[in-house]
Formats: C-alpha cells, structure tokens, sequence
C-alpha cells in the first residue's frame, strides 16, 4: 500500500497544500525538509486527524492554535464558517484506490478570538476487488479504517525518531509484550474470556439460591478469587518493577561502564586540593621566616669583617685592662689644673703633679663616654656572633623544608593533575546522578524481590483454598439433582474458558516467534557491522536481547544508530506480522544518530524504501551532509517553507 | 660630646630609591629604618660612600634600638679607625649616611639587573659566599 498524495486544506500552516508522493524506479522514498514552526510534524498530525480524528503529536506551540490555517481565519469575516479538509490518496498492491476525507466545519467568532468546531466527519470511496466504487461515511468509514490501520496499531506506521532510540531503552519488555497484544488481536478472545468468566458467576449464583452452603462456599470461593486476583495483579506489578529496575540498573551500568568511580575521585580531588593549600600555607610561611632571617642577619654578615674588628678591639682593651678604664683622664686633668683633688678636695704637693701629669699622658685612658659605649656594643656583638653562627645552620634547615614541602605539592598536584585528567570530558554531574540512579534501582529491585517473595506465598495459598472450595462446591453441587443442568452449564463455561485461556496464550507466544524471527531476518539484513552481532532473542518475560557474536548480551552497550535500527526492524516485523502494509512515516528520524553512523542508518533506510513507501521527516539541520549524501539521489526531496507573514507554509519540490 | 642628632638623613634625590625598595618583595614590609640599615651594610661590604648633597630626614634616632646603635658605632669606628669618633655622633651618623647613599643605589641596581630569579635568592647566595663564619 501507498500514499499517492495528501491533500491539506485549512489545516494549521497549510492554506492548500498537495504533496505527491510518486514513487522512484527503485525506491519509495520521500524527504520532506522543514525548519522548526513550518508543520512538518503536522503532516504526521494531519494523517492522524484525517483517519483517527487525533493530532497525537502536536507542539506546545500548536496546542494554543486553532485547527483552522491563520491565513484563513484572517480572510473570513466573522462569524462565517469555514472547512477544514485532510484527503488522504492510497492504492493498494492489487491497484485498488482508496480516498480516505476528513471534513471539518468551524465557526469563525474573530471578535471573541474563538474557532469553534460544528461537525466533523469521515469519507471514503474505495474501488472494490471488481472495480466497483463504494463510498462509505460515519461508523462505516471509521471500521474501514480500522480495517486498514487499526487506531491502536499506527504508532508502528507514523512516529517519531526519538521514539526509535527510547523503544528498548525504558521498560522495553512492557513495550514487546502490549506490540505484541496489539499485533495478534487476540482482543476479541479478551473479552469471550471475561465473558464466559461473568456466566460461570451467574450460574454458581442460580445454584446458590437452591442450596445456601453453596452460597456460602461460592461466596467464600469469590473472596479467594478475588485474592487470587489482586495477587496475581501486584505479582505482576512486582515482576514489571523488578524488570524496569533490572533494565535500569543493566542500562546505567553500561552507561557507567568505563567511567571512573567518579563519587570516590571527587573525594580524592578535595582531599588533594585541601593538602595542597595546606602545603602551601605552610611553605608561605616558612618562605617568610627564611627571608625574616636573611634580612635580619644578612645586614650583620654584610658587615662582619667590621663587626670581627670591633669585637678584638674590645677584646684587647678588655684584657690591656684599659677597659673598663681604672683612671677617669678628666679628673686626672682638672685635678692638675685646679692643683685641687678632685675626689678629696685636697691640695696636691710634691711629686704627686708628676705623677698625675705622668697618668694623664698616657694614650691609652678612655673617656668613660667611650667605654660605656664600647661596653654596651661588647655584649650587644658578641650576642650578634652567636645568632650569625647559627644563621646558616638555620637557613639551611629551613631550606630544606622549603624543598620537601615544594616536592610534596608537586607530588599532590601530580595526583591532582592526573585525577583532573582521568575526570574531564566527563559530565561529572551526570555521572553523579547515574550513580544515585542506580543505587535507587538496586535498592527497588531488593525491596520488590523481598515483597515478591511474601505475594508468592500469598498467592500459593489463595490457589490451595481455590481448590478446595472448588471440590467443595463440585461436591454440593452433586448432592442436588435439581442442579444437575445447571453443573452441565457451568462445566461447558469453566472448560470453554481454559480453552480461550491457553489459545490466547498459544497465539501470543506464536506471534511473539513469528516476529522475534521477522525482526532478527530485517536486523540482519540491514545491519553496516554484519559480524558484530549473532543473534536477536524475545525471551519468556518479552525481554528483546542482542547477542554478540562473542556470545553476550550487548544491547545496553551498541551505538544510538544500532538500537534505532534493531527498534525499526523490530516495527517493520511488526508490519509484516500484522498483515498491516501500510507505508511507514517517521519524523526526525536520525536526531539522535550520530554523524558518522548516519551514513548507514540512511542506507538502510533506502533499502527498506524499495520494498515499502518511506516518509522521512527532517529539520534542515538534521539533513546533514552525512545523510544528504546518501538520501539526495534516492528520494523525492520537499522543502516546506513559511511565507513571510507567517500564516502559511507552502511545499516546494526540489 | 657633641650633641647627638634628633635623626638620620638621606639625599632627597634616594627618596625615589627608597620607594621602589618597597616594591621588592624582599623588602616588602620593611621599615624606613630597616631599609636604611640594610642599605647602610651593602655600601660598607662595596666601600662605597656618597656625600649627601641635599639632606632629608628618613627616621629619627629615638627609633634606633641598641643593637641598631652598635651596628653604627662599629662601622663609624671601622671607617675612622678611632674609638673617639663616638664621641661625635654627629660625625658617626653622617658616616653611616654616606654609606647608607652609596648603598641604596648598589641595591637598587641590583634590582633592576635581575633577569632571572629574585633577589632573595642571589642575597642568600652572595651571604654564603662570604662563607666567613
């Protein structure tokens, strides 16, 4: 099946827009090219709108604007009416043409500011397999669709590239197993289920009106049914937060994978850092005495050949007895002069004026000024010879701590250096929060093992007291004749619905084989790295699992381009398995594929276009080189682009 | 004795010496005075003095301890080869000024010719190459 063209009229930034989508020799391959606000995921919306009355994927942006083109509204008048209309053109394998028509009507208020919608409806004309044109409206027309695309089906068929990437990323198994409800349509036997499950109740309730301990026992056996329900429902809900868990931690530990401990580096380098200004502190401060020190006992050893003079000098007046002096030559000479004693107030007689005059001429009598002075510098140069004897023993010693500190801080910023090295080009924080993730999903996973463990139990016992209160109530029902028909009924019930149990079970587990097989033959096919991988695995619990060739299970590690194509291959499966061949449509579909694997992702994209119809979505930073390369020549390319007012978007073929 | 000086002096044109001095980090911190004595030591070592042309007072001797007072008198001593010069210190003071003149320029010098290292380092070297003790 394929689109031959859309038609959009109206609808949001399309005034009237028809894009043709016509096939190429080899592929079906279209490109439409859109920068952000020119309605490129509306195409996607307008298919929605037209088959399922939905715009599942509308903007923020959109969400606040009317259905109605703004162009539009502003050439209406007010209160006038005007249609919005998708038409969608299909042909199917066997040349039949299908127009599928959406009409909406919509009261323009311009003075309120509103767009309010009257009616809403679906038409279609089909030529039948006698080439017979039919056409269908209302009720008819949505179960055609149905018919075509299933409503709970087309997120296979229309989506967006990030959907690709996140579909075995986050709770995967949750997401094989409703594809997998969804594909098999086993909704029908669903509800035969619970229907033959409600008659059962009925009839049990007849016999319980013709006997009370039948009552009794049937009203007993509800109560642990109920149990048994609502066990086997926190069971469940147990089992799938121990799979979301386990995928979690699987896919955080392989995010973390090469990573170093970065919470117990964080420590080491703040430890580091804390040593090393400590360090430094104390290098600064010892720097600071050395050069104290230096000043201090440099301006006396850049005199000490004088200060050594002074220091004999007095030395030799000291042992010459001339210091301290014996005789004051001052009172000597005003003794001679005055002829008086200046101590005793006598009168000097005889020889004693020669003598003093003897005394007096002797050269080497010091002033008492001189020798306080000199007395004072002995003892103040002599203290002065210790401390610059020790000067250098010191300088050396506090040389030596200088250097070891300057070898402990360039040890630790060696170690810094190399932690810094080992922790950049990491988002430090991200790597932080992986590791609290993971610590909370372990911690879930333990808790939800214990309480498994205790619902088992639990369920255990409920299933014992079923089968119990079934032989009871199987026993009553014997003892009474006048039940005989209705046990007939109620046998056909219990037997009818263990069948539809294990057929439902019997066509998942089938459908589940048929499209783990599909999956792995497209992966295969498709897949750039063609003895990387060895096998694809949908287990019991509808875990999908890549296997290495080298044996492991490799999903959480492979490139964001080798998980989309493994989640595309598993949708085109789904495609084939359902039966559904309707064209595949995909908005941004390799935003988050890396530039060098888009070259490949966009191979395999041409090679799936030759069997089905293709629509790719791009912004035009998204069609890069890489990918332009690879899609120029291959597909249709389209360009929306906004006219300057900005009320409508119009397509170019390029 | 002649009457002592209320301060020390120094030629007005070292004043700008003396206030780079401060911006070498050996120096850092240091007092006028301080300055002034270690400039005093470098102009003895070199036996350079300079008569002051243009006096300016740097700071007063009521500031001199009596280690700083015995440095002086020692070097005044030294250079008048006479104990007697204690006497004046006038003339003691105007001995350890003219060194103290020659020996901020030496410094300042020295300073400037530094490419590589720091002054610190090449003192420290200079006083263990006077290895005299």
């Amino acid at each position: 099946m394929k689109i031959d063209k859309i038609i959009l009229k109206n609808y949001r930034q399309f005034n009237n827009v028809e894009i043709l989508f016509n096939k190429n020799e080899n592929q079906d391959l279209h490109v439409i090219i859109g920068k952000n606000g020119t309605g490129k995921t509306n195409i996607l919306n307008s298919i929605n709108w037209c088959l399922y009355q939905d715009e599942p994927h509308l903007s923020k942006d959109s969400q606040i604007l009317p259905v109605v083109n703004l162009k539009t509204i502003k050439e209406t008048n007010n209160n006038q009416l005007q249609k919005v209309i998708i038409e969608i053109w299909l042909t199917t394998e066997n040349n039949q043409t299908m127009l599928f028509r959406r009409n909406g009507l919509y009261s323009i208020y311009k003075d309120e500011n509103k767009v309010i919608q009257q009616t809403n409806y679906l038409e279609i004309e089909y030529t039948d397999e006698d080439g017979d044109t039919k056409f269908l409206e209302g009720d008819d027309a949505d179960s055609f669709v149905d018919r075509v695309l299933p409503r709970r089906i087309r997120e296979f068929f229309f989506f967006d590239g990030e959907r690709l990437d996140k579909y075995f990323k986050e709770a995967s198994s949750q997401n094989i197993r409703h594809a997998i409800f969804d594909i098999a349509q086993i909704d029908l036997l669903e509800k035969i289920e619970k229907r033959l499950k409600s008659l059962s109740r009925e009839l049990e309730n007849d016999a319980g009106r013709l006997n009370p301990e039948i009552d009794n026992i049937r009203k007993e056996l509800e109560k642990y049914e109920k149990m048994y329900e609502n066990t086997t429902l926190e069971i469940d809900n147990c089992n799938e937060q121990i799979k979301i868990a386990k995928e979690k931690i699987k896919e955080l530990t392989n995010s973390l994978l090469g990573v170093p401990d970065i919470e117990d580096l964080e420590k080491k380098r703040e430890k580091l850092k804390t040593k090393i200004k400590e360090k430094k502190d104390f290098k600064k401060r010892k720097a600071i005495e050395k050069q104290n020190l230096l000043f201090e006992n440099g301006t006396k050893l850049l005199v000490w050949d004088c200060l050594k003079n002074i220091i004999q000098i007095i030395k030799e007046k000291k042992d010459n007895k001339e210091l301290p002096p014996t005789h004051d030559k001052k009172l000597i000479e005003n003794t001679i002069k005055n002829k008086i004693c200046a101590l005793c107030g006598q009168e000097i007689k005889g020889d004693s004026e020669k003598v003093l005059t003897n005394l007096v001429n002797k050269t080497n009598i010091i002033s008492p000024e001189i020798a306080a002075d000199l007395l004072y510098m002995d003892g103040i140069l002599n203290n002065f010879e210790d401390r610059v004897k020790k000067f250098y023993k010191n300088i050396k010693e506090i040389t030596e701590e200088l250097e070891s500190y300057e070898k402990d801080i360039m040890q630790l910023e060696k170690d810094l250096d190399r932690i810094e090295k080992e922790l950049s080009g990491y988002d430090i924080e991200k790597i932080l929060t992986w590791h609290k993730e993971r610590k909370h999903f372990e911690t879930t996973l333990d808790i939800n093992n214990q309480k498994l463990g205790i619902l088992m139990a639990k369920k255990d016992s409920s299933r014992k007291n079923i089968e119990k209160l079934e032989m009871k109530l199987e026993d009553e029902l014997k003892k009474e004749k006048k039940l005989k028909e209705l046990r007939i009924h109620l046998d056909f019930c219990k037997k009818a619905y263990e069948i539809i149990n294990k057929t439902k079970q019997n066509i998942m587990i089938q459908t589940k084989e048929e499209i783990m097989l599909e999956t792995k033959k497209i992966f295969f096919q498709l897949i750039w790295k063609k003895e990387t991988f060895k096998d694809i695995i949908i287990d019991d619990e509808y875990n999908i699992n890549l296997i290495h060739s080298m044996g492991y299970e490799c999903l959480g590690s492979i490139s964001a381009a080798e998980r989309e194509l493994l989640a595309l291959s598993f949708t085109l499966a789904l495609h084939k398995i359902s039966g559904f061949n309707f064209p595949i449509l995909i908005d941004t579909p390799v935003a988050r594929v890396s530039d060098e694997q888009r070259k490949n992702f966009g191979n395999v994209l041409i090679d799936i276009s030759k069997d089905k119809q293709v629509i790719l979505l791009f912004t035009p930073s998204e069609y890069s080189e890489e990918i332009s390369n690879i899609l120029d020549n291959k597909a249709i390319k389209y360009q929306l682009k906004l006219t300057t007012d900005e009320t409508e978007t119009k397509l170019e073929v390029l | 004795m002649v009457n002592k000086p209320d301060r020390l002096y120094i030629d007005l044109k070292s004043r700008p010496l003396y206030e780079k001095l401060e911006s070498e980090p050996f120096f850092k911190g240091k007092t006028r005075k301080e300055q002034f004595l270690f400039a005093m030591a470098v102009g003895f070592k070199n036996n350079i003095k300079i008569t002051i042309e243009k006096r300016e007072g740097i700071f007063l001797t009521k500031d001199l301890k009596p280690e700083d007072e015995a440095l002086i008198n020692a070097i005044a001593i030294f250079d008048a080869n006479s104990i007697d010069i204690l006497l004046d210190k006038a003339q003691v003071f105007k001995i350890v000024e003219e060194y103290a003149n020659g020996g901020i320029q030496i410094l300042i010098n020295k300073i400037n010719s530094i490419e590589i290292g720091t002054f610190e380092k090449y003192f420290e070297k200079d006083l263990f190459d006077l290895n005299k003790i």
